[in-house]
């Protein structure tokens, strides 16, 4: 196992970034957000040399870090990359730069109130996230984990809109309840781990081969065997994240009130760590409570997909019903990890990158339309498309990921999983299929009101369409959309050999009892 | 009986000498200190220096001496070894961050130059009482840090407040020391000793002693947990907190809370927690039912406070649950106190930050900041701002800050001893706790002034309190390993 200070690097370039804009006097106010581009821009380079360099034939973890930290407690630094995160930290270093070039403010309108601290917010969220993504070591996980929350609060919470205190605290407190109970489950294993083990390790891999007690005869035992118990205090704390219904209903706030690139990195990748943590931690560790309660979860899932998909329907803010699509795109994603079938797991996988890129995607437009326009009202808008039509055609290309449409990579990301899913759930799928169909109708009904028919505005004429920073970020966007859609292999296969072990290991283990 | 049995007088050697350095020294520089102040026109800035020269050759002498062999002095009254070296040196930390927190706050609220000397005073009780195992001079102990104490909240002499904080505090704490006395003098008649260790030696070989015991206990007890401020005993916390002058309100909430701590500890360790006897098994279910009762009524009450200090002496409340929950936690496995120790001196240090912080925004003789007061100050003061929300967080156990090591470590002992249930309670009602402390870093970062400016008080010496222990919060948040292990070696 070779080791290498890379993933350090990239979970820590942003930091670095973050104290020299910390130091800079207020006079260079107009260079942060430029060096908020670089840093985005070091990380994408560093992560496209982790890509290159990363072996796709082997499930085992690469690039491993370790140094001790608290030995005492048998915590280490220590951060590792295989296929299940290699996407998610690719995603989160092409979507950073992406974020940033799409909402770049205006100086002609003052720019941006505390530009330094917005920047520096921007900067630690990068850390927090990579951080998560890349720990191998469960306190670290936990550490980065919360830290995340801390720029996302103050990022709603002042550069937000009307309602913006309310929702933050929302967002805060949500995550919160989940996140405490997991730090009690995180004690209990870690304290069956030392008495298993001679000696305290909070190390994940070491971690995950604990077996803990569970009695499915009845589903009183089942619910009270260790094993459940823990594994609802994991499970909680990642789908208040992820977010499934009922625990979503602080997404639609917090993504109304946070500013666009806020919104971005929260559809796109924030929402990816609850599925991650699913998909690393609540389902491995814990396979047969995970296994015996996939029912209620796979159900939870097809209700958040479809209530999703109508409550998006119904919403007159262009802002909520991306929003609400979230929540029904990401019911996908607990289906498929749910099914404890290969390929839905796989497809699981992939809708997480998907998402990112098309929620994102839809996010920046709403930007750019309340950027110009001052309202996300559906209603006000109508025939822009004659106005401003490289912003028709970004929009389109967003809609159609979103919808899932063959050939973009939403596709890619939804038919494994209900390709998977139907071999061992059928009936929900069938319920979960029709998503599908009511994701089409809110999208393009979307489309429809703001870019065709009459126009409903005196002001269109001063309408810019977009500037080439806007063009940039959403043409990069595109060039996934498609480049998945028609090619996904070329993406995703460095996966392969990851969600192969993954899949087998955890159906071995479901299947043996 | 007399005296001379109870306090077996014997001569002192030079390691004997060496190792009451740190108490002498501070003794003669309170007094020194106090003398200097009287000066006309300097006598604020000789107090000063005497009082910060005294703590930092009492800490020199205290750390060149931490390792050296265990030392008990007057008939085992006394005992200096590692483990009590090391809690006197963090009270040193302690007071020495109160002493800049003080300079220039004195001026401003017209505090007299004798605050010095009284911390000084105080300090020296704190070290006698961490220092010792005897009940009669644990109390002694006692009365030497309160009433230091409860001179400097009535101190500043224009306030109505504090005049009744102080007088609130003095009759309370008063009668807590009368239930200790008490208390001790029927522990002495059910074991026949003072010595923790031998009334527990006792203990063990007299499983059923006479209900005398239990009546003592529970005295004691009471008077320690009224000291803690834990629920029912926390009716003075608010308003001492409010009413005593700020820069006393954070050396407090820091040193004394640390020293009644660790005296609470001690003796639960000791008289509580002795398997043999059943009998205790009441009291240890009565730690547990406050501790419980602390964390929900202190938590909740603090949700709906609007000024500051008073939300904070809530929260404090809160932190004695939590404590309680790591005390309840070492009566089923661990049997040392190395959580307890870490998470307080982490939380007295945040704590201490916190105060300082509020005391550049605070009038003379203002009882309070209200949340109103603050908003904005976030952003117009940057660096305060960021300062005071890592104490908060720090406070609420976030990761990044010293409050996140100090919890994980306390909880983690609690589950590992089994006391699940009790830390799925604190778990709850810390995130009852997040809500109120970020509703100050609300005001401060995300809403505009109402028109209640406060005015920057510029002191330098509360600056640097709050930059210390900003610089500490942060440190031990993130490279928490060489106290840890510290902690660790000397509890041993």
């Amino acid at each position: 196992m070779e080791t290498s200070c890379l993933l350090t690097w990239i979970i820590f370039t942003p930091l670095i970034f973050g104290f020299i804009v910390a130091l800079m006097p207020q006079s260079l106010e107009s260079k942060f957000r430029k060096l908020a581009l670089a840093q985005t821009l070091v990380n994408a380079l560093l992560a496209t040399y982790l890509y290159v360099h990363f072996d796709g034939s082997s499930y085992a973890s690469q690039f491993v870090h370790l140094v001790s930290w608290l030995p005492d407690w048998g915590i280490n630094y220590s951060v590792s990359i295989d296929g299940i995160s290699l996407p998610l930290v690719m995603l989160t270093a092409y979507v950073a730069p992406v974020a940033i070039l799409g909402t770049w403010p205006d100086i002609h309108h003052g720019g941006l109130k505390k530009e330094k601290f917005f920047v520096i917010c921007l900067m630690a969220l990068q850390t927090g996230m990579y951080g998560t993504f890349l720990s191998s070591d469960i306190f670290l996980f936990y550490f980065f984990w919360e830290v995340v929350l801390i720029p996302m609060f103050f990022m709603i919470g002042i550069w937000g809109g009307k309602d913006r205190i309310y929702a933050t605290v929302k967002f805060f407190i949500y995550t919160m309840i989940g996140s405490l109970l997991m730090l009690v489950a995180i004690f209990w294993i870690l304290k069956t781990g030392s008495e298993q083990f001679g000696a305290p390790t909070a190390d994940m891999g070491k971690l995950s081969e604990l077996a803990f007690s569970f009695d499915g005869t009845s589903l009183g035992s089942a619910l009270m065997s260790p094993q459940s118990l823990l594994f609802f205090a994991f499970a909680l704390a990642f789908v208040i994240k992820v977010p499934m219904v009922p625990f979503h209903t602080w997404l639609p706030d917090a993504h109304v009130q946070a500013p666009t690139v806020g919104s971005v990195f929260l559809a796109a990748v924030l929402l990816k760590m609850g599925t991650y943590g699913l998909m690393r931690i609540a389902i491995p560790f814990f396979p047969e409570a995970a296994h015996y309660f996939s029912s209620v979860f796979i159900l939870l899932g097809v209700i958040g997909i479809i209530y999703g998909a109508f409550c998006a329907l119904a919403q007159s803010d262009f802002k909520k019903l991306v929003a609400y699509s979230s929540v029904s795109h990401m019911g996908y994603i607990m289906v498929g990890l749910f099914a404890f079938q290969k390929v839905a797991i796989a497809g699981s996988l992939y809708q997480m990158i998907n998402h990112g890129i098309s929620a994102g995607g839809l996010f920046l437009i709403v930007g750019f339309l309340y950027e110009r326009l001052h309202t996300r009202n559906l209603n006000e808008f109508g025939g822009l498309a004659k106005v401003v039509p490289l912003m028709a055609i970004g929009f389109m290309i967003m809609t159609l990921s979103s919808v899932a449409l063959p050939g973009s990579n939403g596709f890619v990301g939804e038919f494994p999983i209900l390709l998977g899913a139907f071999q061992t759930q059928p009936t929900f799928v069938l319920f979960a299929g029709t998503g599908v169909i009511l994701g089409a109708i809110y999208a393009l009904k979307a489309y429809q009101l703001v870019m065709l028919g009459p126009t409903t505005r005196s002001d269109l004429a001063t309408l810019k369409d977009l500037n080439l920073k806007e063009v940039i970020s959403l043409s990069i966007l595109t060039i996934f959309v498609f480049g998945i859609g028609f090619f996904p292999k070329t993406f995703f296969w460095k996966s392969d050999a990851s969600l192969e072990n993954y899949a087998n290991t955890l159906i071995q283990k479901v299947s043996s009892k | 009986m007399n005296l001379i049995d109870v306090f077996p007088l014997t001569a002192l050697g030079a390691s004997d000498f060496l190792n009451l350095g740190p108490v002498l020294i501070l003794t003669f520089g309170a007094v020194l200190s106090i003398l200097l102040g009287t000066h006309k026109d300097k006598g604020h800035y000789l107090a000063f220096g005497m009082s910060l020269a005294s703590v930092l050759a009492a800490f020199l002498v205290n750390y060149a001496m931490v390792f050296s062999s265990d030392v008990s002095i007057l008939g085992e009254t006394l005992i200096f070894s590692p483990f009590t070296k090391t809690l006197s040196l963090m009270l040193l930390v302690f007071s020495g961050i109160a002493i800049f927190l003080t300079f220039g706050h004195d001026k401003k609220e017209g505090l007299l130059a004798e605050i010095y000397g009284l911390i000084l005073f105080s300090v020296t009780g704190m070290i006698l009482m961490v220092s010792t195992q005897h009940l009669l001079f644990m109390f002694i102990a006692l009365e030497i840090m309160s009433l230091a104490i409860y001179v400097m909240v009535a101190m500043r002499r224009t306030s109505r407040f504090s005049a009744e904080a102080g007088l609130k505090y003095f009759i309370l704490g008063g009668l807590a020391s009368a239930l200790f006395l008490y208390g001790s003098s029927l522990v002495f008649g059910a074991t026949g000793s003072f010595q923790l260790e031998s009334i527990s030696y006792f203990l063990s070989s007299h499983p059923n002693p006479s209900y005398i015991y239990y009546v003592g206990l529970g005295l004691i007890l009471t008077a320690m947990l009224f000291k803690v401020g834990a629920v029912p005993f926390h009716g003075w916390v608010p308003d001492v907190y409010q009413g005593a002058s700020t820069n006393i309100t954070g050396f407090m909430g820091a040193a004394v809370k640390f020293t009644a701590f660790m005296a609470l500890t001690k003796i639960s360790q000791h008289l509580v927690f002795v398997p043999q006897v059943s009998g205790l098994s009441w009291f240890q279910n009565y730690v547990w039912l406050i501790a419980a009762a602390s964390m929900i009524y202190g938590n909740f009450v603090a949700i709906s406070q609007n000024e500051i200090k008073r939300m904070l002496s809530f929260s404090t409340i809160a932190h004695t649950g939590y404590l309680l929950l790591g005390l309840c936690a070492m009566n089923v496995g661990e049997t040392s106190s190395e959580d307890l120790i870490i998470y307080l001196f982490f939380y007295a240090l945040s704590n201490l930050g916190a105060f300082a912080v509020i005391s550049q925004f605070e009038e003379k003789n203002q009882k309070d900041l209200t949340l109103d007061q603050i908003a904005g100050i976030g952003l117009k003061h940057p660096l305060l701002g960021a300062f005071f929300t890592l104490f908060l967080l720090s406070m609420a156990g976030i990761p990044l800050t010293s409050g996140f090591i100090g919890k994980y470590g306390l909880f983690s002992s609690a589950v590992n001893s089994g006391e699940v249930p009790l830390v799925v309670i604190a778990v709850l009602t810390s995130v009852v706790s997040v809500y109120y402390y970020l509703r100050v870093i609300i005001y401060m970062f995300m809403k505009d002034s109402a028109g209640e400016e406060v005015t920057f008080q510029g002191l330098k010496g509360a600056g640097l309190a709050a930059f210390i222990s900003a610089v500490a919060t942060l440190q031990f948040g993130l490279f928490p390993r060489a106290i840890i292990s510290f902690v660790k070696m000397i509890s041993k």
